[in-house]
């Protein structure tokens, strides 16, 4: 029993670990992996299909802030991550692909109010600018 | 002992023990035991820490939806849950179920019940001391999740993966051959001599020895009843989706000792193996999902009836039975989950007598799961 281990005990000296050190280096996330979403407003016909679909009631549709109004009279998708459990129906669901899942899964956070995700701000600001 | 442990006497020498639900080793969980000394003289199992109410949620969502909540009654094999649950389904619909689904659905059925067998030996093995073996298991159950990871697109939640219908997306090209590259990295990880540690061995041999007599009395399925010695598995007796296509077969032990039981696991992944070999070569070109569930819809009738399926999944035989009255949510469903019986009265049966050292051994050697017993 004691020999057998020695020729093992080599192998795995020189072998690599299982282990990745995982800030330095990381699996890659394969195409198709359900992460944070991405929302393009320019293309949401505000169907409400994916607040409904929702298993969680992650998703509320929400009116634009008023100096917003003119531009988005309709309403919109807001999504609590807290909520969600990634399962991505509503991107399945959007008919305009408006919705979309992420490789992002750096979602831990202090703060609670950055879970939520506007349907406005991040889209606007990156749309005007 | 620690003071804070809750020690009431009871006689001269006997105390109530408490394992559980918050304690490492037995997973939210917990069993009354009354100790005389070191001897188990009676045990309480004592469910509901995890009870989250999965019957009654399920009444109020859709099918597809119903798909992503059946992942979490077990969390260790959401596959074979999905797939259950896509079964009963499709049955109570009368759809037609593409080729190409049905080996898609055999495939993950089996890559979730060894990434299963892979815990319960990880679990066992912490639980009877042996770090190595758990570091071991769960080191090499990553490359399964990286596998699920590829094609559901989430590790551990595949979210109603095996959706009613089908499959919610196919699998990617060149999956086949990552798929088989992990398979022979676990028959590595199975042919290691793990299981002949004597440090192990001198654990579980001869611990909890369950009768064939006493299995079939108190209702054990699985690898339980089997490694008491019947040859019983629903993918044989009653098959679903295609089994009856594939040729393996059904292991058997006739000594019912914790290590019997433990070794049953180790040969279903063998047999998992070949199952998914073959249904790799077979795999048929094709839709992956019938035409009706291509896209989620919201107003999807299911029509009036009622149907229990059955499947083998890694803990034993595991059922779903759905009522509908015709409209989009079902009106009733309940889940029978193979670890109810293992975890009521069969451990009950062999932790008495037993001594408090063998409870971890006699615990985990049934591969019971908490969640699927309160879901």
């Amino acid at each position: 029993m004691e020999l057998k281990i020695i020729p093992k005990l080599f192998k795995n000296l020189f072998s690599e670990p299982m282990t990745v050190r995982f800030p330095h280096e990381s699996i890659p996330i394969p195409d198709g992996y359900r992460g944070e979403h991405s929302y393009d407003i320019e293309k949401c016909i505000s169907c409400g299909l994916c607040a409904k679909i929702c298993p969680n009631k992650a998703i509320e549709m929400i009116e634009a802030p008023a100096e917003y109004k003119e531009k988005y009279p309709k309403n919109y998708p807001k999504i609590d991550l807290g909520k969600c459990c990634f399962c991505a129906l509503c991107q399945d669901i959007c008919p305009t692909g408006a919705i979309k899942l992420t490789k992002n899964f750096f979602l831990s956070t202090f703060d609670k109010s950055t879970t939520i995700k506007e349907p406005f701000l991040d889209n606007i600001k990156s749309g005007t600018e | 002992m620690n003071e804070q442990m809750a020690l009431e006497p009871i006689g001269k020498n006997e105390y109530e023990l408490f394992f559980g639900p918050a304690h490492p080793g037995s997973g939210n969980f917990s069993v009354k035991l009354k100790v005389d000394g070191e001897r188990i003289i009676s045990a309480r199992a004592d469910p509901g820490y995890l009870h989250r109410g999965f019957e009654k949620l399920m009444e109020y969502r859709l099918p597809i939806q119903n798909a992503v909540l059946s992942d979490r009654i077990c969390i260790f094999e959401a596959l074979n849950w999905n797939l259950i649950h896509a079964e009963a389904v499709d049955e109570l619909m009368g759809i037609e179920i593409p080729e190409r689904a049905k080996y898609i659905r055999v495939i993950m059925a089996e890559l979730s019940r060894i990434q299963s067998h892979i815990i319960w030996y990880g679990v066992f093995s912490i639980g009877t001391g042996f770090d190595t073996g758990f570091k071991m298991a769960f080191g090499y159950r990553d490359y399964i999740l990286d596998l699920f990871e590829m094609i559901t697109g989430g590790r551990v939640y595949p979210t109603g993966y095996i959706c009613p219908g089908g499959v919610r997306r196919d699998i990617p090209e060149g999956s086949e051959e990552k798929i088989l590259g992990v398979l022979n990295k676990i028959d590595e990880m199975v042919k290691l001599e793990m299981m002949g540690n004597p440090a192990l061995l001198s654990r579980v041999k001869d611990i909890g020895i369950l009768k064939l007599s006493d299995a079939i009395r108190l209702g054990a399925t699985g690898p339980v009843l089997r490694a008491s010695g019947m040859k019983s598995d629903v993918r044989k007796n009653d098959p679903y989706e295609v089994y009856d296509r594939f040729d393996f077969e059904v292991p058997v032990s006739n000594e019912g000792d914790a290590y019997a039981r433990y070794m049953i696991g180790i040969e279903e992944i063998k047999q998992s193996i070949s199952i998914i070999k073959q249904a790799l070569k077979e795999l048929p070109d094709g839709d992956f999902v019938a035409k009706e569930f291509k896209k989620p819809k919201l107003n999807i009738k299911i029509p009036e009836g009622e149907v229990y399926v059955r499947n083998e999944i890694s803990r034993g035989e595991a059922g779903m039975y759905m009522v509908s009255d015709g409209g989009t949510t079902p009106y009733r469903v309940k889940i029978r989950g193979p670890s109810f019986l293992h975890m009521i009265p069969v451990l009950e049966f062999l932790l008495r007598g037993s001594q408090i050292a063998d409870v971890p051994a006699i615990y985990w050697s049934l591969n019971i799961c908490p969640a699927d017993l309160d879901r």
